[in-house]
This record gives C-alpha cells, sequence and structure tokens, in this order.
C-alpha cells in the first residue's frame, strides 16, 4: 500500500529518440490510475519506468517514501500483469502463481495456503494442476493476475492487460479487475489505448500524447473539460465534434459565424469564458459532443444542416449531417482519429479539401430522418468548448 | 514512433566487464586459428620459434609452393574439384529436399510419419556402415572416381539431414499463402516455387552452410571414392600433402588456409540466416 | 482441394534410401561373413567375427575410447556451449562477431583441426612453450606421444571444434524465449540462479536435445581428427572404432570383419542417441 511519486520524468533513448518528457503526477495510495493515450504516446514506456523495466533518464519516481531510480524490479514490491500474460508455459497453473513467492524463499506451507486463497479469489481453483497453454485467453489473463496479487505489493502495474481479450470478454474482465482493486485496494497504474477503458476503470486519468502530459484529473473533469484539443478529441466515442468559425460581437450579443448563417453564443456562456474576449473577430475551433446536440432547435441556438445518414444503433440512433464550414484538420485531431480506425483520417482529410463539415448528433431511436432533409439541430451552449486553432488550447476560464 | 522498445538496455560496468572477458576467451579460442595463419607465412626454420608474432618478412611463397602442390597435382585442380561437388550438391539438396520436407509436411499422414522417422535414422547411421557396400555399388554403376558418383553419393548421404530441417521449418508455416495461390489458379509446383520457397530461406541458409561445409571439409569419403584421381578434393589434396612435407608445417598451413578460405568467405554472408533457420527448427 | 504430390518427394526418398539405408543392410550382411578384398567369395561364419571382436584386446579397448571420447565430448562442449551462449545472450556489441568467432572453429576441415593442433602440441610447438613461459615446465609433456594423455588431448581438440556448434544452437533456443518473459521474471524478482534453473533450462529443453545429439553422435563416429591427430597410436591408446573400422577394412582388407566393427558401432550409436532423444524428448514434453 503506498503512493507512487513521478517527479520531472524524462526517458530518452540511444540516439536521441525521446519517449516521455517531464512527466509529473502524485497518485495516491490506493488510488486506480489509468495511463491512456495512442500508441508511442510513453505511456508504456512511463510504466516500464516505474516497474524498473527502463532505466530512467531524468526525473525521480518513488514508491511509498522510497526513491527507487536505482533499485531493481523484483526488490521495488511492485506486481505487473503483462500484455501477452508472460506466463511461464512450462510450469503448472499452481506454480506461475507461486513463483513470485519462491523466489522471495517463501516456506512451503505457507505458499500453498496463499496461492490456493489467491486462485479462489479468481475463480482458478479447478485450473491449478495444468498448464497455461490448455487455458483460454480470459482464464490466462487471471492467471496473469494472481501472480500479481499472491503477494501482496505496494503497486500494480498493468500493461493492456485486456487488448488480447475480444469485445465481450474484455467488458466482463473491466468490470472484475475493478472490483478486485476495490476490494485489495491497492495502488494501481493501468496502461491502456481504449478510453472507453480509462474512463470507467479509472478514479483518475492521465491522458499523454507523443511523451508529454496533456491532462490529468477525474474521468468526468476530463470529459467535461479538456484542457485541449488533442484530449477533446480523444476522449468520449463517438468523438467531438470540430468546426471552425469566427467569433464575434453583433448588437445584441456575441455570434459564432459560419458561411451562411450565425449561431448564437447566450451571454451566461460568454460570461463563463472570459478568455473568449480575446478572440473577438477571430478564428477559433468550435468544439460540442453529439450527445450535446439535438434534433430540433428547441428554442435555443442552432445550425442548419443537411442530413447525411442515419445508423442506428439499437438504444439510440446516430444522424450525420452536413453544413457548410471549414473543418478543423490538426495534427492533434488527426491523430486521435487515427486512434479511432483509418477511415476516420481519410473522412478528415476529405472534409479538408471541401467546404463542408460533418456533425454527428445522438438522437432517439424513433425519430426519423431523410437523407438531403434540411434540419436545425439545438445547441446545448453550456457544452459548447472552444479552442485556439494554433495551440489547440482550451479557451475557457 | 511505431512500438516502443523492449529491451532493457542497460550497459553498466558490469556489461562492459562481461563483454570484456568474453572477448578475451574469443581470442584464445581462435588462438590455433591465428597460429595457423602465421605459420602459413613463416620460413622453414622458424618453425618453432617466436609462435606468437607474424614474422617479417611473411613468407608468401608458402602458398605459390602449396598452390603448386605435391607430385601428384596441384592445389588448383583440388579446389577446383571441391567446388564442383560442394556447390552442385548442395544445390541438388536444397531442391530435393525442401521438395520432400515439402510433402511430407503438407500429407500429415503415417506414410509421412514413417518416412520422417526414417529419414531421422538416416541421420544417425554412421556413414562407417555403409561405405563398404557403397564403394561396391557405385563402382558397378561407375560411379567411382569422378564427378557425377560423388555427387551422387553426397545428395543421398546428406538428404536426412536437409529433409530434416525442411519439413520442421515447413510445418510451421502457416497455409494461408499456399490456399492463396491455390485459389488464384496455381499449380502445385508453380505454388511451391513462387510462394513456399521464398519463405524458406533461412533454412536454407542453415542447409546450405551446414551440408555444404560437411561435404567442402569431407576427407574420409572423399579418400575412398576420389583418392589418387584427378578429381581430388582438397582435404584429400593436404592429405597427401602432409604425407609428403611431413614436418613442414609452413606449406601444410597454407594449403590449409587456402582450403579454408572459400569457407569462411560463404560463411560470413550466410550466418545470419543460419540462427534463423535453426530457431525454426527448433520450435517446429 | 489438389492434394501434394508425392512424386515431388521421390528422388530424394530414393537418394536416401538407395545411398544410406541399403548399403547399411548390405554391410549388416558382410558383417556375418567371412570376406576379405582379395577374395571374391564371402562365406557365412555365423557370429565369428563378434566373437574375435570381443576377445579382442585392441578392439575391447577401443570401445571404451569411444565411449569415454563421446561422453566427454557431450558433456563439455555442452556444457561450455551452453555456459558461452549465455555469456553471448543479451547486451553486448559485438555480440555477431563473438559469435562468429566461437564458430569458426567448426568450419575448419576436421583434418586440418588435427594437423594445426598437432603442430601446437608437438614437443617443440607452441603450447609447451607457453607452460614453459608461465613456469610450469614441468608440465611439459609429448601430449599425443603419451600413451596416457593421448586420448584426453583429442578430446581438448574435439571440444574445441564443437563448442562452437553448440553454442549457436543455444543461442538459437534462447532467442526463442520472449522478452516479456524475462521481465516478467525481473519483476517477480528471481535470482539469476533460480531463473536459470526454473526457467532458462527448462524453455531450452528442445535445444538441448539437438545439441546433446549432434555432439553424441559425432563423438562416437570421430575418425578425422583421430587420425590426423595420432593415427590411433601411440600403442593404441587412441585407437577408436571408427579408426578402427578404416583400418580393417581399407588397409588390411577384411571386409567382413571391418563391417561386422562398423555394425557394431551403428549399434551403439543407434541405440545411445535413441535412448538419449527418448528421455530429451520427454522432458521436452512437459513443457
Amino acid at each position: 500500500m503506498a503512493s507512487i511519486t513521478l517527479a520531472n520524468v524524462g526517458k530518452v533513448y540511444k540516439g536521441g529518440n525521446r519517449a516521455v518528457t517531464d512527466l509529473n503526477l502524485d497518485i495516491a495510495d490506493g488510488e486506480f490510475m489509468v495511463f491512456v493515450g495512442p500508441s508511442g504516446c510513453g505511456k508504456t514506456t512511463a510504466l516500464r519506468m516505474v516497474a524498473g523495466l527502463e532505466d530512467i533518464s531524468e526525473g525521480t519516481i518513488s514508491i511509498g517514501e522510497r526513491v527507487v531510480n536505482e533499485i531493481d524490479p523484483g526488490k521495488r514490491d511492485i506486481a505487473m500483469v503483462f500484455q501477452n500474460y508472460a506466463l511461464y508455459p512450462h510450469l503448472s497453473i499452481f506454480e506461475n502463481i507461486a513463483f513470485p513467492l519462491r523466489a522471495r524463499r517463501v516456506p512451503r506451507a505457507e505458499v500453498r495456503e496463499k496461492v490456493e486463497r489467491t486462485a479462489r479469489l479468481l475463480g482458478l481453483s479447478e485450473f491449478l494442476p495444468r498448464k497455461p497453454r490448455t487455458l483460454s485467453g480470459g482464464q490466462r489473463q487471471r492467471v496473469a493476475m494472481g501472480r500479481a496479487i499472491v503477494r501482496e505489493p505496494q503497486a500494480f502495474l498493468m500493461d493492456e492487460p485486456l487488448s488480447n481479450l475480444d469485445a465481450k470478454l474484455r467488458v466482463q474482465m473491466r468490470s472484475e479487475i475493478s472490483r478486485l482493486q476495490e476490494e485489495l485496494g491497492i495502488t494501481t497504474i493501468y496502461v491502456t489505448h481504449d478510453q472507453v477503458e480509462a474512463m470507467t476503470m479509472g478514479s483518475r486519468i492521465a491522458v499523454m500524447r507523443k511523451g508529454v502530459l496533456q491532462q490529468q484529473g477525474h474521468p468526468q473533469e476530463v470529459y467535461e473539460r479538456p484542457a485541449n484539443m488533442f484530449v477533446a478529441a480523444f476522449i468520449g466515442s463517438p468523438g467531438m465534434n470540430f468546426f471552425r468559425a469566427r467569433y464575434a460581437c453583433v448588437d445584441d450579443g456575441h455570434v459564432l459565424q459560419l458561411p451562411g448563417q450565425s449561431v448564437r453564443v447566450p451571454e451566461d456562456v460568454v460570461r463563463q469564458r472570459p478568455g473568449l474576449a480575446a478572440y473577438r473577430d477571430r478564428d477559433l475551433a468550435v468544439g460540442v459532443r453529439p450527445e450535446h446536440l439535438t434534433l430540433g432547435s428547441g428554442g435555443g441556438p442552432a445550425i442548419s444542416a443537411s442530413v447525411v445518414r442515419s445508423e442506428m444503433l439499437g438504444a439510440e440512433r446516430l444522424v450525420h449531417v452536413e453544413l457548410p464550414a471549414s473543418a478543423v484538420v490538426t495534427d492533434e485531431v488527426v491523430e486521435a482519429a487515427a486512434d479511432v480506425d483509418a477511415t476516420a483520417v481519410t473522412a478528415l482529410e476529405e472534409e479538408s479539401g471541401q467546404r463542408h463539415v460533418t456533425l454527428i448528433l445522438r438522437a432517439d431511436p424513433a425519430a426519423r430522418v431523410e437523407g438531403g432533409e434540411r434540419v436545425e439541430v439545438g445547441v446545448v451552449a453550456p457544452r459548447l468548448h472552444f479552442f485556439d486553432l494554433e495551440t489547440g488550447a482550451a479557451i475557457g476560464a | 514512433m511505431a512500438g516502443e522498445p523492449t529491451v532493457r538496455n542497460r550497459y553498466t560496468w558490469r556489461t562492459f566487464s562481461r563483454e570484456l572477458i568474453v572477448l578475451l576467451i574469443a581470442a584464445v579460442f581462435c588462438l590455433p586459428l591465428y597460429l595457423l595463419l602465421v605459420v602459413a607465412l613463416k620460413p622453414s626454420n622458424q618453425l618453432f620459434t617466436q609462435p606468437l608474432q607474424i614474422p617479417v618478412p611473411p613468407r608468401f611463397g608458402n602458398f605459390a609452393d602449396a598452390w603448386a602442390g605435391s607430385g601428384d597435382g596441384s592445389l588448383g585442380t583440388a579446389v577446383i574439384s571441391s567446388i564442383v561437388i560442394t556447390v552442385i550438391s548442395v544445390a541438388l539438396l536444397i531442391v530435393f529436399g525442401s521438395l520432400c520436407a515439402y510433402v511430407l509436411a503438407r500429407r500429415p499422414g503415417r506414410l509421412s510419419n514413417t518416412l520422417y522417422i526414417l529419414f531421422l535414422l538416416g541421420i544417425i547411421i554412421p556413414f562407417q556402415l555403409s561405405v563398404i557396400p557403397l564403394y561396391v555399388g557405385l563402382r558397378a554403376l561407375g560411379l567411382v572416381g569422378n564427378y557425377a558418383g560423388m555427387i551422387v553419393l553426397w545428395v543421398g548421404v546428406m538428404m536426412p539431414l536437409a529433409v530434416f530441417l525442411y519439413t520442421g521449418f515447413v510445418r510451421q508455416l502457416p497455409r494461408d499463402y499456399e490456399e492463396a495461390a491455390r485459389m488464384d489458379g496455381a499449380g502445385t509446383l508453380r505454388t511451391f516455387l513462387r510462394v513456399v520457397f521464398p519463405l524458406l530461406r533461412p533454412v536454407t541458409g542453415t542447409v546450405a552452410i551446414l551440408t555444404g561445409m560437411f561435404i567442402w571439409n569431407d576427407f574420409f569419403a572423399s579418400l575412398i571414392f576420389l583418392g589418387g584421381t584427378d578429381y581430388e578434393t582438397l582435404p584429400v589434396a593436404i592429405y597427401s600433402f602432409v604425407g609428403e612435407y611431413v614436418t613442414q608445417w609452413n606449406l601444410v598451413f597454407a594449403a590449409v588456409v587456402i582450403a579454408l578460405a572459400p569457407l569462411v568467405a560463404f560463411f560470413i554472408v550466410a550466418q545470419r540466416q543460419m540462427i534463423r533457420g535453426f530457431a525454426g527448427g527448433i520450435r517446429g | 482441394m489438389r492434394q501434394v504430390p508425392w512424386l515431388l518427394a521421390i528422388p530424394a526418398i530414393v537418394l536416401m534410401l538407395g545411398l544410406r539405408f541399403v548399403p547399411a543392410i548390405f554391410s549388416g550382411g558382410y558383417a556375418f561373413t567371412d570376406w576379405t578384398g582379395l577374395t571374391l567369395s564371402a562365406n557365412p561364419v555365423g557370429f565369428a567375427n563378434f566373437v574375435d571382436i570381443f576377445t579382442s584386446d585392441t578392439t575391447r579397448n577401443a570401445l571404451l575410447h569411444t565411449l569415454l571420447l563421446a561422453a566427454l565430448l557431450l558433456v563439455l562442449s555442452n556444457v561450455f556451449g551452453l555456459g558461452l551462449a549465455l555469456l553471448l545472450h543479451r547486451g553486448l556489441k559485438s555480440r555477431n562477431l563473438l559469435r562468429a568467432m566461437f564458430f569458426l572453429p567448426f568450419a575448419l576441415s576436421h583434418l586440418a583441426t588435427g594437423y594445426v593442433w598437432q603442430y601446437i602440441f608437438s614437443y617443440t610447438g607452441p603450447f609447451n612453450q607457453f607452460l614453459g613461459a608461465v613456469g610450469l615446465t614441468s608440465l611439459q609433456k609429448t601430449w599425443l606421444a603419451d600413451p596416457s594423455w593421448a586420448i584426453y588431448t583429442i578430446v581438448a581438440v574435439l571440444v574445441w571444434q564443437y563448442t562452437g556448434l553448440a553454442m549457436i544452437i543455444y543461442l538459437a533456443g534462447l532467442e526463442g524465449i520472449s522478452e516479456e518473459l524475462d521481465d516478467a521474471v525481473a519483476v517477480d524478482g528471481a535470482s539469476r540462479w533460480l531463473k536459470f534453473r526454473r526457467v532458462t533450462l527448462p524453455l531450452l529443453a528442445p535445444a538441448v536435445t539437438i545439441a546433446s545429439t549432434l555432439t553424441l553422435i559425432y563423438g562416437l563416429g570421430a575418425f578425422d581428427q583421430v587420425i590426423a591427430l595420432t593415427g590411433g597410436g601411440p600403442v593404441d591408446s587412441t585407437e577408436t572404432l571408427a579408426t578402427l573400422v578404416w583400418k580393417n577394412t581399407f588397409i588390411y582388407g577384411h571386409f567382413g570383419y571391418g563391417s561386422a566393427l562398423a555394425l557394431l558401432l551403428a549399434t551403439i550409436v543407434a541405440f545411445l542417441s535413441i535412448i538419449q532423444m527418448s528421455i530429451l524428448r520427454w522432458r521436452e514434453s512437459r513443457l
């Protein structure tokens, strides 16, 4: 049971390749912290530095009150669950779980008792004499967790443990891992590239990109108040809608000017974002999540658009609408899109060529829309996000 | 960045000293080879003096003398002989061995398994056991004392090893590529040539090195089947060389260096492939 | 789905059977005759050849020498080979160079190896010179001419030549162990010895099988180096079954007797290597 502190941690490889820059994080005892970000963002490297599997180029990492930079992985009192489970193929499940205890010369009777208790906790009791290759992916995953748990370490480190499981299993294991962590109360750092996992499992999440921490905080906070466009685009599925507009001051208030229309920005929204004042008569990026757009204006600010497509998802309907506007295609947005899939990237690139933007909005499954139909898309104004086009930073308080 | 590197790249003093120690061991290990080179360059009167120093001036004439050879013929003919026999034998081993392995690996069943075991046994049977009847038999077929006979001999004798190495590897190959080729309408042979064989490169390297080395360096079989003829291979030539120049180590070693050179050159080229081939065979 | 035709395998099978198995079977037959190269007739003599083999001192000793040689080669080359592989496995910068250096002796023809070491071990040669230089003059010997030392000298030469092969095989085996597993062991905190005993070695089982089998088979049949180093002497102290086969067959012309010796050798090789492979395969299957 211990806190973990990363202070100014950096990692540079021979040849100058920089994987992590100036990472500062305080993880409290018992917390479930998720490092999330696209591939290559440095999250795994950071985890491995905490584990001791990578040398720390800059800064210090402390576990409990100890600075562990120079301490071997085996002596840091941490346990790790690997992406491919790293089970010892020639040992039985019992011996796999027992291995860390044997390495510490724990007496036989105690080993047996602890392994059996851990196996019971994870529902593995009947598999103890078997070998890893006879188990399914999910079962192997649990064995890997068992090996980590049996030592009652100060911290758990998990490196994308669910990425090799199929979707349904992943959902099931997610809650199991969360439940277990809560029960055992051990400080955990969990690495994933799946933002859904991050949002559902973490008590706090740290979003990373290209080795730099973008934002950290409670999932809801990161969701509602993203610090920049990357975080805004990365978190949430389907992702946030972006378009370019000019912020202007007119007689009776403030508007966002788009080709062919203006959208009112209510005064209370303006007041809550003093930073907007600096953007009078300037272009900025506007972000709004699909769940904060409605079919039909409902009396508030609205955008005129025409329906392109409608996807039925059972519990809800996703409506794609198109409007004349410029798309926001920056590195951050592209990278976040790339993390979804390749078609999202090509769609973005296509958009930047044309003068249309497609917005996605969540609607009631019963709503009926036709392709080509003109609609008024209502905007939940307090949920508008504004970003600087150059820096990507959020414009707000 | 594609993937984050996972190797612990700690290069401490400990690693450095380990490297130094191993380099030292390797140097001592290769000392005999160094001595080989040194002696090959020595004049006859200095054979046992100052063993570690390259003589000044180095007597390159030794190589010329060695090349000129002993009474029955120069090393030159022996080199050609060795090259012809080794290259053709290895080529045939690769062709027939890989084809056979392909069949054994892709047609599992009792017959295949039996044959595979037979091939394994083939590796174990010592050559000495077959040598006399082979001599008698091949002589009856007129295959003693010429290239053709020697090549046939080698291809047959080394085949078990080639098939063993190839089969393990082919068994591991996913069938996807072959199935795709089939769907494109390719026949078996075309599938093999265009799809499977290129994928076998690591094993082919291993087979080439192991069998090539063995055939190039062989003494016993070459002595029996080609001894005394114009087609003697290098080791046999060296043997008769030694017979004539008994304690003239410098000349003998010069001849040995000449015999070793082509092998080392080939080696450096094909080294990489061999490791991967072995690794594949081990897992298979 | 069209099957791969057997036709493609025929050349290989025919060549292998014809050049390895068929002659071996014939040889098995000759072993029970009194055929000599001089006469054209071969009369069956039952087990007479084998009786001669086991009543002859020379042959019995040769058998002992063969087994001794093979056992020492097997153990030493594998232990050193494994040790070197472990040293070379990770993190060394000159890894490829080192790998080549240790493998080079294997590339030298066995005959040439014999000659080089004959030079080294000759009484006025580099080895004795070295001993003298470090003050161990008393240990200088006529290594290859001393009946009690000759065979061990030969073992040293064989080990020198075959350690590189064993090392390469073990390196390949080590490379097959995933790096993630190394990470897991590091985090689990196993000491280096524990890691070796309970993780590395068991996972190397297939490599152990291949390396031991190859070195055993070669050790039992070693010929070229023995002939080049000592020719079987001095006083038959390094005579092995392989050299005896050669002498009896090609020098004395006793084809029948020679075949009997060869058959004995083949039986020993087959027997021991099958036992060894079974043991090792059994260990592998516990993986």
